[in-house]
């Protein structure tokens, strides 16, 4: 009984120290592994891009930027903007009251040559 | 084997069933971690931008679009009281206006420059004929510092006031950008339907 007792006693603690052995080294192995593949081959991406921006891009984190040095809107309004102040009435109107007067005046002539020409062209 | 003894053999070998699956529990944790906002793709993090290099911050004092023929001041605009933004005075000869909470001409993000259409009895207004501009016309902001910013227009969108593209105007864009408005369409009881919007990308700086 008491033999028993001391083997189980001894193969719960070879089981924990068994379980916590691989969770050691757990931490080392496997997961850095998969979290530097995403690292390397974004690196690697910005490394065969065309331009050294991610570099650029590394020195502007490390010095802090100005408070008002944004870099995109801070404050966005309220609807739509209002920038245009209707002309007064009069200015385009009397655009279109012009031209609308100029054509009449020239169909009104066009019409009384016409009949002044028919007139003549009948010997009345 | 005596039942004790087979209790304890019973236990332990739960005891190391439970240890396995919190170690596969932390496994599962890794590829979650990857997630994080430092292993995002440097397109999701709008990083490497071809084109000119943006400029130093400083404020635009003028304006240039020579096909529409357009050459003005800039004014500073902030926001009206009811929280829409200021527009630039009703005056003869009136400016152009830049919204100051929006990025400076030639800094990464859309900078906001706005303008009328018409001003009331002074006539036609500083963006009179915006909506003329195509794509690939050049527009050039000059700055207080000395430094000019040439963009290009990537499109022109007449819209209605009440769709008014918020996100598309204000939204942030990984290169520097501007943007111009002012109204257009038909006149509705005295105030235009629609807004202008012309859309354009850095394409060079100087000096």
């Amino acid at each position: 009984m008491r033999r028993n007792v001391l083997s189980a006693a001894a193969l719960a603690c070879t089981a924990v120290l068994a379980t916590a052995v691989p969770a050691f080294a757990d931490g080392p192995s496997p997961v850095p592994d998969t979290t530097a593949a995403p690292t390397d081959s974004g690196e690697q991406a910005a490394e065969t891009g065309p331009s050294p921006v991610p570099s650029d891009r590394g020195a502007a984190e490390a010095t802090p930027a100005p408070a008002e040095d944004t870099d995109g809107v801070t404050v966005v309004p309220r609807g739509a903007p209002d920038t245009g102040d209707a002309p007064v009435a009069g200015q385009s109107d009397g655009d279109g009251l012009l031209i609308g007067g100029g054509a009449a005046a020239v169909l009104a002539a066009g019409g009384v040559a016409v009949f002044v020409v028919r007139r003549r062209a009948s010997g009345a | 084997m005596t039942p004790f003894s087979r209790r304890a053999v019973v236990a332990v070998a739960v005891a190391c069933l439970a240890a396995g699956c919190g170690g596969s529990g932390s496994a599962d944790d890794g590829p979650a971690a990857t997630e994080t906002p430092g292993n995002r793709s440097p397109a999701a993090a709008g990083s490497p931008v071809s084109g000119p290099r943006p400029l130093a911050r400083s404020v635009p004092v003028g304006l240039e679009i020579p096909s529409i023929a357009v050459d003005t001041p800039v004014v500073r605009l902030g926001l009206a009281q009811d929280r829409t933004v200021e527009v630039p005075p009703i005056t003869a000869d009136d400016p152009a206006g830049w919204y100051r909470y929006s990025p400076t001409p030639g800094r990464p993000g859309p900078s906001v420059i706005l303008g009328h259409v018409t001003v009331g009895a002074h006539g036609d207004g500083v963006f009179r004929h915006l909506a003329r501009l195509r794509r690939d016309d050049g527009i050039t902001v000059r700055l207080e510092n000395g430094t000019a910013a040439e963009f290009a227009v990537t499109s022109v969108r007449t819209v209605a006031k009440a769709a008014f593209p918020t996100e598309d105007v204000y939204g942030d864009t990984a290169r520097p950008e501007l943007r111009l408005i002012t109204c257009g369409g038909p006149l509705e009881d005295g105030e235009y339907r629609d807004n202008v919007i012309v859309f354009a990308a850095l394409r060079a700086t100087a000096p």
